[in-house]
């Protein structure tokens, strides 16, 4: 009974918030919040060690590229290997593997917030709740036992004192509401598990166990967590398929599907009721109320080092030799054609919408 | 036929008996060589890339000062160039290479640079050039010690000792070489200091040779090299990784000489080890090991005073270990014919010819031909022509995951001719070259596979100029000593129409001399052309160091000798690789005891 009405509640101030929100955007007249408002965000790890991590900025269309964003506004160097970028308010939050270090900055001027360099290992993504941010670090990579979830207090973007352990190789990380799921893919191993987190309490409320590899998630309107696992790569010589699973994060419950003995899938994207994917070289899509994957490839002959869906169109990016400049590509999913191609920076991997 | 006992004989025999390397002098009248002598090794009592930088056409890329350095010769990559210890090739059977900052100047009696491709006589890698360490043996009656204490900023200690014993019967010498810097400078306009770049470095090499009868001598050689480097942060990426290395090196030479025919075998074993810890603190590391068995037999009949044939075959098993790779071995089997012919006093040319078979891939029939001829007293001009290789390394073939047992030897042909102009005591080398090179090993990302691959997938194309200038004057007790080299080099990636990464189009290097009796100073001068590194430019820059010797007490038994350097005199800021500022202005004081 106490859940149902706090949920009414919550419900009821989304609802209030919401409006407001929306009332405020009808009056006031539409000011631009910076030259980064309306497109897309390219994050670019750059070579490891060689300090070229950079952020484009591109039009929906893909028409105008402007690179080197941080770079050009804050006159200085963004770092080295910008693995990923967090979103909440204003700020962005680039998280830059080599240099053990999160760039805060604002994600429509583009303009330096804070720089949070000190108690980051191997930090690899970000995702923020309870007015918290918790950032996975492998520790060591050569250490299992040294992988953590920073804290960093979103009121002064410093760290918190208190870090959350975990298991080996914790990569990507999503929040719903006050619960965050992160994925051990397992660093320079092999994991299996994802951790249930409780923003609230800052501890780790349970473990699930997925496929070998979990490589990427998305959580859907309907409260589950799709998790995408990799499996094995061959080289291990203990090869195994990847597994698409869906857990249901009102109990933890889970079911998956199985991928043949060889395949690799990755790069989950969630767009209309929809998952996407990508496997040697193709996207594939599904219903999320499908219990069978596809047999057939939507889009084939492509080289994505990573991709996502927004409003039916795909993007990818393709990091060609990683010496070179990458490119990135939008299709049109209904007719899962090529609609533009255009050349970005060097080890494009990320694509934010802003 | 006589075989008569002519001069020229008995010099060929005293080379066979002193050097460890005979085919360098014989055999490459056709190639640039350049000879750096112990005097000059000795008055830059710092690491091989530092002499080589300031001394001769070849570039380098460090990693920061003290760490991995890698050198680029006429345009080619790190692995294309061998290093050549006493005759042996030591490129690393692991990534080809080799760390110039593994290798200590203060233990070799000289230091050849042989320009152009050597992969008939020095095997895979000598494709930009080869460089020649060599100790050479002293029987004649004596017994010298060199002591040197120096101490230089940011806590550099080092500490060297050489002796050298001979007795007609006996040669022996002994050299240690350490050094350990804290290696932590300030970077200039910043208020950060280059932070874990600690460094400690030892070097052992003792050499033993024992005459046995009139026609045969035998001789030892032993080296061992221990570092133990952390490796230091970028601008913008923190470290706190080391890297603990160690070589060993030894080498068996049984030399006989016959009336017309030397016959020279050699047994030896090479060990390159490595332990990386990407946590200092923590006692976890990734390592390899390689173990290399080789014995090598050259047979040189002369047919006459003009016309010598050698033949070399070679056999080695090769072995590693490691964490990447499961126990992967090799044996490579290779024969080398020479023929060396001088039909006039003016003319001389040789012709090359090698064959390898490697168990674990193919290799091509390499060749070259090199010719020298003097026109007058003060011209000579010189020709070669020559097809190189590089095989795939143990990383290239082996490694977890990614490595690929479809790989090829990369090849190269090239094309070099030289001048050479002497006129007193002033020398001017002119060389120009072309270099092609093809199936060039590069590790590109797989698509299918997820990770990298190494794959025959680059050509190259190098071409340039060099330039080099010897002039020594003497007036009274005056001596005034010239060096300088210039490079123009241009490179070409075929597929992506673009210069190679890290090979500046300009490189000059000056150094000057000047004694007066028991006084000497020196200025050297490095220019280094911008570079093309990933996405962008590397600006070029200008380094200059001065320094001052005067040596005590010059007619007594003991000598002393005290030596002031200033390195960077300009306190200019550089990147020799990016993000990783060098040294600013610092002082080395050195003291030398000879007794």
């Amino acid at each position: 009974m106490n859940t149902k009405k706090l949920a009414l509640l919550l419900l009821s101030i989304t609802f209030v918030f919401t409006s407001c929100s929306t009332d405020d955007d009808v009056n006031s007249s539409p000011l631009p919040l910076g030259d980064y408002e309306d497109g897309i965000l390219i994050s670019h790890e750059g070579n490891f060690g060689q300090g070229n991590a950079s952020v484009s900025f591109v039009s929906f269309d893909l028409q105008t590229v402007e690179n080197n964003i941080y770079s050009t506004v804050n006159s200085n160097p963004l770092g080295d290997t910008a693995q990923s970028i967090g979103f909440t308010g204003d700020l962005a939050y680039i998280v830059l593997n080599v240099s053990n270090s999160i760039e805060v900055v604002d994600r429509y001027t583009f303009e330096s917030v804070a720089t949070i360099n000190t108690g980051l290992n191997n930090p690899r993504f970000i995702a923020f709740a309870n007015g918290k941010g918790y950032v996975t670090n492998w520790g060591d990579g050569s250490v299992a036992t040294d992988d953590y979830l920073a804290v960093i207090d979103l009121s002064s973007n410093t760290l918190t004192a208190q870090t959350i352990s975990v298991e080996e190789g914790p990569e990507e990380i999503v929040a719903s509401n006050n619960t965050l799921y992160v994925a051990h893919q397992g660093g320079f191993g092999q994991n299996n598990l994802i951790s249930v987190v409780d923003a609230t309490l800052d501890m780790v409320s349970s473990t699930i166990t997925v496929g070998d590899v979990p490589n990427s998630m998305q959580l859907d309107n309907s409260g589950n967590l799709w998790v995408l696992a990799g499996g094995k790569p061959a080289w291990t010589g203990d090869e195994t398929g990847g597994k698409l699973s869906k857990i249901n994060t009102s109990d933890n419950s889970i079911t998956s599907i199985d991928f043949g003995a060889t395949e690799h899938p990755n790069h989950l994207a969630f767009d209309g009721g929809s998952l996407y994917y990508y496997a040697s070289g193709s996207v594939f899509k599904m219903a999320s109320s499908a219990t069978t994957l596809p047999a057939t490839a939507e889009i084939t002959g492509l080289s994505f080092y990573g991709m996502t869906v927004n409003n039916s169109v795909l993007y990818g990016v393709d990091a060609g030799d990683f010496t070179s400049n990458g490119a990135l590509s939008s299709y049109n999913l209904s007719s899962n054609t090529l609609e533009e191609t255009t050349t970005v920076n060097i080890i494009p991997g990320g694509i934010y919408f802003n | 036929m006589a075989w008569s006992q002519t001069t020229l004989d008995s010099i060929q025999k005293l080379d066979a008996i002193v050097l460890s390397d005979v085919k360098l002098k014989r055999y490459a009248k056709g190639y640039k060589l350049t000879v750096l002598s112990d005097s000059l090794l000795r008055k830059n009592k710092t690491s091989l890339t530092d002499v080589l930088r300031f001394n001769s056409n070849i570039y380098f890329k460090e990693n920061g000062y003290g760490m991995v350095s890698s050198a680029s010769f006429r345009g080619t990559n790190a692995s294309q160039t061998a290093v050549i210890w006493n005759g042996i090739n030591i490129n690393s059977q692991l990534n080809g290479q080799v760390d110039f900052n593994t290798i200590s100047s203060a233990n070799y009696d000289n230091i050849s640079i042989r320009s152009g491709g050597g992969s008939v006589q020095y095997g895979s890698g000598a494709i930009g050039g080869t460089i020649h360490l060599a100790n050479d043996f002293d029987f004649k009656k004596h017994f010298d010690n060199r002591v040197q204490l120096g101490f230089g900023s940011f806590d550099t200690k080092n500490a060297n000792y050489n002796g050298s014993f001979g007795n007609e019967k006996w040669s022996a010498n002994l050299g240690v070489a350490y050094v350990n810097s804290d290696n932590d400078y300030r970077f200039l306009g910043t208020d950060r200091k280059n932070e874990n770049g600690a460094f400690s470095n030892l070097d052992l090499n003792f050499n033993l040779g024992y005459v046995l009868s009139k026609k045969d001598v035998l001789k030892l050689y032993h080296q061992n090299f221990r570092s133990d480097r952390e490796f230091s942060a970028t601008l913008l990426a923190p470290s706190n990784s080391k890297y603990e290395t160690q070589d060993y090196r030894s080498m068996l030479d049984w030399t006989h000489i016959g009336n017309s025919y030397t016959s020279t075998f050699k047994a030896v074993h090479l060990q390159e080890q490595f332990k990386y810890f990407e946590n200092k603190d923590l006692d976890n590391f990734s390592e390899g090991i390689v173990n290399t068995f080789l014995v090598k037999h050259h047979y040189k009949r002369d047919f006459s005073k003009r016309l010598m044939v050698s033949v070399i075959t070679d056999f080695s098993h090769i072995k590693a270990k490691g964490n990447s790779f499961d126990n992967p071995n090799r044996n490579a089997f290779s024969v080398t014919a020479i023929l060396n012919h001088k039909p006039t006093e003016k003319l001389q040319y040789n012709l090359n010819i090698r064959q390898d078979v490697i168990s674990d891939f193919e290799s091509p029939i390499v060749f070259s031909g090199d010719a020298s001829y003097q026109f007058f007293k003060w011209y000579a001009i010189k020709f070669n022509a020559s097809k190189n290789f590089r095989v795939p390394t143990f990383n290239d073939l082996y490694w977890n995951p990614g490595g690929n047992l479809d790989l090829k030897p990369e090849e190269s042909y090239q094309i070099d001719l030289g001048h050479e102009f002497a006129y007193k005591t002033a020398t001017l080398k002119l060389n120009t070259y072309y270099i092609e090179t093809s199936d060039l090993i590069q590790w590109r990302p797989n698509n299918f596979s997820g990770y990298w691959n190494p794959v025959n997938i680059a050509n190259a194309k190098h071409y340039g100029i060099e330039a080099e200038i010897g002039i020594k004057k003497t007036f009274n007790s005056h001596t005034l000593n010239l060096v300088s080299g210039y490079s123009y080099t241009e490179t070409e990636d075929v597929e992506k129409n673009q210069r190679l990464f890290y090979v500046p189009l300009h490189k000059a290097n000056v150094s000057l001399a000047y004694n007066y009796k028991a006084f000497t100073a020196f200025y050297q001068h490095v220019y280094n052309g911008e570079v093309e590194i990933i996405g962008n430019t590397l600006d070029g820059f200008d380094v200059g160091n001065f320094g001052l010797a005067y040596s005590f007490n010059t007619t007594g038994e003991l000598l002393y000798e005290a030596n002031f350097r200033i390195n960077n005199i300009y306190n200019t800021y550089y990147e020799n690789v990016a993000l990783r500022p060098m040294p600013n202005r610092n002082f080395t004081i050195n003291l030398t005891l000879k007794f």
